[in-house]
């Protein structure tokens, strides 16, 4: 027999748990205290990590490769059991709670996770029976998420036929069924084009318009820039900063001017020497790099041209540049080079490690 | 767009509008799906039905004659055909068996697996009704198998019991190669050799036993293989129903007397082995979907 039908939406008190009504009073949607996971293998995945998010928010957690990102949200979805820690998802235990849990939230996965050989209507049929979405309203439902994802013309088509960017979007409708409160989204635009990426952006921000928190990972800053309120990043396990996106734009100090030197070392140094001097620049960041230097400034948008005269005018010949917003990398860049005077260790890059255990 | 999406405020504590799933409900739910995808996919049809039609088909034509009388010396009177149809209803449920596992490597590499893991559905459920639609297939292939031996020549002397007989024995001996199949699907977790672990038992299964040919025109070593053979088993009891005898070559009681004596012996090994490998297969699966850190 198919499930029944009812218009009464599930009272979450037949879970035993009384949730008081009202915004305020409702606990967060995700509330991590001292997390730590730790392999079969003996890999610490995630050591201590603390969060906190409250309804509504859109939540950025970021990180290179292997820094525990996937695990965590797998953890919050009740896909891993924590080895210690408490960690709670819209108010209920993830270890002893979690059927509560997987009925309250959305989950897309890093790898597109779809059933190739049913269509796109079918395939967000199933999810709706699966979350138990009253009958009567799982045909307006599959229609409006195929609206929503831009999917309503290929409805009929089976999914093995769409493209990578199609496929994305029809998993990332499949986890919004039963319009839960959360959704977790593991990097979910990794691996798409541009114009897929930003398609998909659109729609994670109507639905936190529309009142769904989002706890996204990504690798990517200009992501958690254009879609989060707050970001946290982590960095071989433990969460090594967090704040909005210009807070942590505001740690690497300013916009990136790549410029590429023609010559040797000796040459590059000189370059270096000469944007330290620079005084249009205040405290800015110089680094050497393989083709020339990086400078770092809050100004450099505006003074970068004149810099490339002054280096002219020292004899330097200039054979390219490029002034960027930072990147992860710089974020990643900045903040270690703080730990590194913190505990003294080496730490100018994050080093990648594979990401344990975790597919 | 209906308008409590709109709203905004509210929405935050939204409660989820779910109907109470039933354990029956999530086992329709997924057994709806993989009968979906076994129409989808002529792959899994084609493999599990036409290659037994041509066996069927093939044996009797090029065997037929020479085989009857190999046939006939052990159990007189009946035409290849007739001693043949059982076999194939058997062939047909351990070659649907095995695209069972291949069915879950397919949701594991295609994060189907996963998906469903995150969803509150009953675990239990969800495999249950997986399980119910390669069962469903398994019944209507071997009805079909039924059907076109019966236009070929063959004779189901106990009539629609005994083919319904004939059906039940073929999902019971079915059910201990799906739980082998999934098995190794959750251990190997990859397509190719779940296949091909899988397909290479199939003809060696069937050869060694009781299948073709009775196993007094079979070398002693195949004989004593036979006795160890699952299909022998489910081959043997399916025959006495289709003929009406104690066709049963391994196991002699005598404790109904006629067909019941060729059945019971046959389904009782079938039914210890269904339970023996379900038990690894569930094992195997509830670690494949628990949470524990691996």
């Amino acid at each position: 027999m198919p499930p029944r039908d009812t218009d009464e939406p599930a009272d979450r008190s037949r879970d035993g748990h009384h949730r008081p009504g009202g915004q305020t009073a409702s606990p967060a949607a995700v509330d991590v205290e001292g997390l730590e996971l730790v392999y079969g293998d003996g890999t610490t995945a995630v050591d201590g990590v603390e969060l906190r998010v409250p309804n509504g928010e859109c939540f950025g957690f970021l990180g290179p490769n292997g820094a525990g990102k996937t695990t965590t949200i797998k953890v919050l979805a009740t896909l891993l059991s924590p080895t210690s820690g408490s960690v709670r998802v819209n108010g209920f235990d993830v270890t002893t709670e979690s059927r509560a849990i997987r009925e309250t939230i959305g989950y897309m996965a890093q790898e597109t996770s779809i059933d190739p050989e049913l269509t796109a209507a079918e395939n967000i049929r199933f999810a709706c029976e699966a979350y138990g979405v009253p009958r009567g309203e799982r045909d307006e439902r599959v229609d409006e998420l195929l609206d929503l994802v831009e999917l309503g013309d290929v409805a009929d088509k089976r999914a093995e036929e769409f493209s990578g960017g199609m496929k994305k979007r029809l998993d990332a409708a499949t986890a919004l069924v039963h319009r839960p409160p959360l959704v977790f989204l593991d990097e979910p635009t990794t691996g798409l084009d541009p114009k897929a990426r930003n398609r998909l952006w659109e729609y994670f921000r109507q639905i936190n318009d529309r009142g769904t928190t989002i706890f996204l990972t990504t690798q990517y800053l200009e992501e958690a820039d254009q879609l989060c309120d707050r970001l946290a990043v982590i960095l071989d396990g433990r969460i090594v900063a967090d704040g909005s996106p210009s807070d942590l734009k505001r740690r690497v100090g300013g916009d990136v001017l790549d410029i590429d030197i023609e010559g040797d070392a000796a040459a590059r140094s000189r370059a270096a020497t000469i944007a330290r001097e620079f005084a249009a620049f205040d405290a800015a960041m110089v680094d050497e790099t393989d083709t020339g230097i990086t400078v770092t400034a809050e100004s450099v948008r505006q003074h970068g041209t004149d810099l490339l005269v002054a280096l002219r005018d020292g004899g330097l010949t200039v054979v390219g540049f490029n002034i960027r917003a930072p990147t992860l990398d710089d974020v990643f860049l900045a903040i270690t080079d703080g730990t590194a005077t913190d505990d003294g260790t080496d730490a100018d890059r994050p080093v990648p490690r594979p990401e344990g255990g975790s597919q | 767009m209906s308008t409590d999406v709109d709203d905004g405020g509210a929405a935050v504590d939204r409660p989820v509008q779910r109907t109470a799933n039933s354990f029956l409900g999530d086992v329709w739910v997924n057994f709806k799906r993989w009968n979906l995808k076994a129409v989808r996919n002529p792959f899994v049809l084609v493999v599990s039905l036409v290659q037994p039609i041509i066996f069927l088909v093939l044996f009797t034509e090029v065997f037929g004659t020479v085989a009857g009388s190999a046939v006939n010396r052990g159990i007189p009177g009946i035409n290849y055909e007739t001693y043949l149809v059982p076999a194939i209803a058997i062939q047909v449920a351990l070659a649907a068996a095995i695209t069972s596992g291949v069915g879950l490597v397919n949701d594991i590499e295609n994060g189907m697996f996963e998906k469903v893991l995150v969803t509150p559905m009953n675990r239990t459920a969800v495999f249950v009704g997986k399980t119910a639609a390669e069962v469903f297939r398994i019944a209507v292939q071997i009805a079909i198998i039924l059907g076109l031996g019966v236009v070929l020549g063959a004779e189901v002397v106990t009539g629609v019991v005994g083919a319904v007989g004939i059906v039940v024995v073929g999902i019971l001996f079915s059910l201990w190669f799906v739980a082998f199949s999934n098995s190794l699907a959750v251990l190997t977790r990859d397509q190719e050799s779940t296949i091909i672990g899988a397909n290479l038992l199939q003809f060696p299964l069937l050869f060694l036993s009781s299948a073709f040919l009775p196993l007094s025109a079979l070398p002693e070593w195949i004989r004593t293989v036979a006795r160890l053979n699952p299909v022998t088993y489910g081959v043997d009891a399916a025959r006495s129903l289709m003929i009406g005898q104690d066709v049963m070559t391994v196991i002699e009681v005598s404790w109904f007397g006629g067909t019941l004596d060729g059945v019971v012996p046959g389904v009782a090994v079938l039914v210890g082995l269904d339970l023996a490998l379900g038990a690894v297969a569930v094992y195997l699966l509830s670690r494949a979907s628990s949470s524990d850190v691996k």
